[in-house]
């Protein structure tokens, strides 16, 4: 047994007689005090001899340190051609020899260990195997999902409303405060920055437009999604991860339930339904925080800031934002979901899904952003 | 001159939330016996063992390691007494991102000077003493529940602990496992001659392994019984004797 050492223990004696060595060991010899054998052992005592003894007489307290210990000095001896002879070995120190040594009970399955070049090359067809993976089961999700949000047309009561109150209050309520923060400083720092370059071309006339354009077609929409990608998607990811893990989704799946109606509708719909009321708070939010900087770097007044903002901002320009957000919001909240069933294993898992949850979910806010931009601009409805 | 008690536990008192778990308990452990703590479930036996190990907080009571108050120890003093223990957790605790060779290697590298390929022959020792030579570089997720509970033994014996905690040893293993594992405890205690608490209500394991055992009752809130299993198989107390004999209560 290995107590922490609490003095320095000269505990190895060396005697040397010709080409014979003895090395006594007294006081203890275990992890703790392992390294001062080293330099003894592997040093110049063995250094000529074709006859070592090992004294354990005066050994006091080992651990199974001692049967390491014992191999190297075995190995050595084999390797050098020294004769081997161990004194004061007692019937315990052959026992904690045999217990250590003597245990092989599974059948042993090496892992086969590859070249780096090798591991390379496998890495990138693993990982592009899976992401194709990945894509797949992303749109079998999806399609599961609209076959069940068709069913929950049909049938409103299949889906369990009693979570969506919940979920509301966690994915949209809880929002607010951290989605008007965001959304004040997102249009002080949008406005201010603009205010500096607007001036040098007399063009601060073009601030209010600037502002509420930028704000309410595409930072109001793309921040409010990202807020809620790291809260709510992660927090689903996490969640159901975690159901997973613990065997409460297979149990819902034995029972009968369907996992869509279940776990998922009343978390994507919680979300769809809190995004234009957060991007509404966002995009107010925000043109109040470009008032503040057109009143601190241009001198504008408050009636001046908002009589641009009414002649510039068009109702196109705020819903179609709110229908941007509203698509990030589902996208952020299906992946969140998906990501989380597809957890299995343990904690690893669970941790490793929910970082994928909020990266996928940016990723897809950014993408479905590009896609959207273009096609609002095609069909006219952002000029 | 070292104690014959390694563990002196002195009117302990367990409360969460205002509820009490057990209270004004006290027992003690020999030096190199396989104590066992056991009872029905909620009883406080897990509870009991976390706080042996620093992992609750007692409301009251005392807990001496080899004569040192581990309870009113700093939080220095009290991670140096740790050091005496290995705990084998229920559900093995092996930490997921490491492979078992690096389990087993982070307190031989966090805690000794060991030159790093010394620490890679304590590794392979331990992992041979629980018959996992070879598993070295997997995943805890590459293996069975079984091997788990062994993996973990492993990284609790790295430091040759003088005291080894055993949380549930037997839980979710088949019959033959929970057997292998048992007669590992019983020849790692012959040969390290390492003290081992073992919390259980497996009988069988009991019976096999256990020198002393103390049984906790979740209505009494404190030990009912204390001594070999054997004996107390025979006890008058139908409480102890309906838990040693698998007979219903009525």
């Amino acid at each position: 047994m290995a107590s922490p050492p609490t003095t320095e223990q000269d505990n190895i004696k060396v005697k040397k007689d010709g080409s014979r060595a003895i090395l006594a060991f007294e006081g203890d010899l275990t992890v703790y005090t392992a390294a001062d054998y080293e330099a003894e052992l592997m040093g110049e005592s063995l250094s000529g001899i074709n006859e070592l003894q090992l004294d354990f007489t005066k050994l006091t307290h080992y651990d199974s340190y001692f049967v390491v210990m014992l191999e190297h000095v075995e190995e050595l001896c084999r390797s050098r051609d020294i004769k081997l002879d161990v004194q004061g070995m007692t019937d315990d120190m052959l026992r904690l020899r045999q217990t250590m040594e003597a245990n092989v009970k599974d059948k042993i399955k090496k892992k086969k260990v590859q070249p780096p070049i090798t591991k390379f090359v496998m890495n990138i067809g693993t990982s592009s195997v899976t992401l194709w993976k990945d894509f797949r089961s992303f749109v079998e999700f999806i399609g599961e999902f609209s076959t069940s949000m068709v069913q929950v047309v049909a049938n409103p009561k299949s889906v369990r409303w009693t979570d969506f109150p919940f979920h509301f209050l966690r994915a949209g309520v809880n929002a607010v405060p951290i989605v008007l923060v965001i959304g004040l400083l997102d249009g002080f720092i949008i406005a201010y920055q603009s205010a500096v370059q607007l001036k040098d071309f007399g063009a601060t006339a073009f601030l209010g437009k600037l502002v509420s354009r930028s704000i309410t077609r595409e930072i109001g929409p793309l921040i409010t999604a990202i807020i809620v990608a790291g809260r709510s998607g992660s927090a689903y990811a996490a969640e159901i991860g975690t159901m997973n893990v613990s065997e409460e989704v297979d149990a819902l799946r034995s029972m009968g339930f369907n996992i869509m109606r279940f776990l998922v509708v009343p978390r994507v719909l919680a979300v769809v339904a809190a995004m234009p009321i957060l991007i509404i708070l966002a995009d107010f939010m925000g043109i109040l925080g470009g008032l503040f900087a057109a009143i601190i770097a241009l001198d504008m007044t408050m009636v001046g800031y908002f009589r641009d903002i009414r002649e510039a901002l068009i109702y196109s320009d705020v819903m179609g934002g709110i229908f941007k957000a509203v698509a990030f919001g589902l996208l952020v909240a299906m992946v969140g979901c998906f990501r989380g069933l597809q957890v299995s294993g343990g904690a690893e898992s669970v941790g490793k899904y929910t970082t994928s949850a909020v990266v996928t979910g940016i990723f897809l806010i950014v993408f479905a952003d590009a896609i959207l931009s273009i096609v609002f601009q095609a069909i006219g409805i952002h000029k | 001159m070292k104690s014959e008690a390694i563990i002196e536990v002195k009117g302990l008192t367990v409360e969460f939330d205002g509820r009490t778990i057990f209270q004004d308990v006290s027992f003690n452990i020999n030096r190199g016996e396989i104590f066992v703590i056991l009872g029905g479930s909620g009883c406080g036996k897990s509870t009991l063992l976390r706080t042996l190990i620093g992992l609750v907080e007692p409301a009251a009571g005392t807990i001496l390691i080899d004569g040192e108050d581990f309870t009113a120890a700093a939080p220095e003093e009290k991670r140096l007494l740790l050091r005496k223990f290995g705990i084998l957790f229920q559900s093995s605790g092996l930490f997921a991102s490491m492979t078992l060779a690096e389990n087993v290697a982070l307190p031989l590298q966090t805690y000794t000077s060991l030159p790093e390929d010394h620490v890679m022959d304590v590794i392979s020792l331990k992992l041979n003493a629980v018959g996992l030579k070879g598993y070295e570089d997997f995943l805890p997720s590459e293996i069975s529940g079984g091997m788990k509970k062994r993996a973990g033994l492993a990284r609790a014996m790295a430091l040759d602990p003088e005291i080894l905690c055993f949380d549930e040893p037997s839980a979710g293993l088949d019959p033959i496992t929970s057997a292998s594992l048992d007669e590992l405890i019983v020849n790692l205690n012959g040969a390290l001659n390492s003290t081992m608490i073992v919390v259980t209500h497996e009988l069988d394991s009991i019976y096999r392994i256990a020198h002393r055992v103390i049984m906790l009752d979740k209505i009494e809130k404190n030990i009912i019984a204390e001594g070999d299993p054997k004996v107390l198989k025979d006890s008058k107390d139908e409480r102890i004797y309906n838990f040693f004999n698998r007979v219903p209560m009525e």
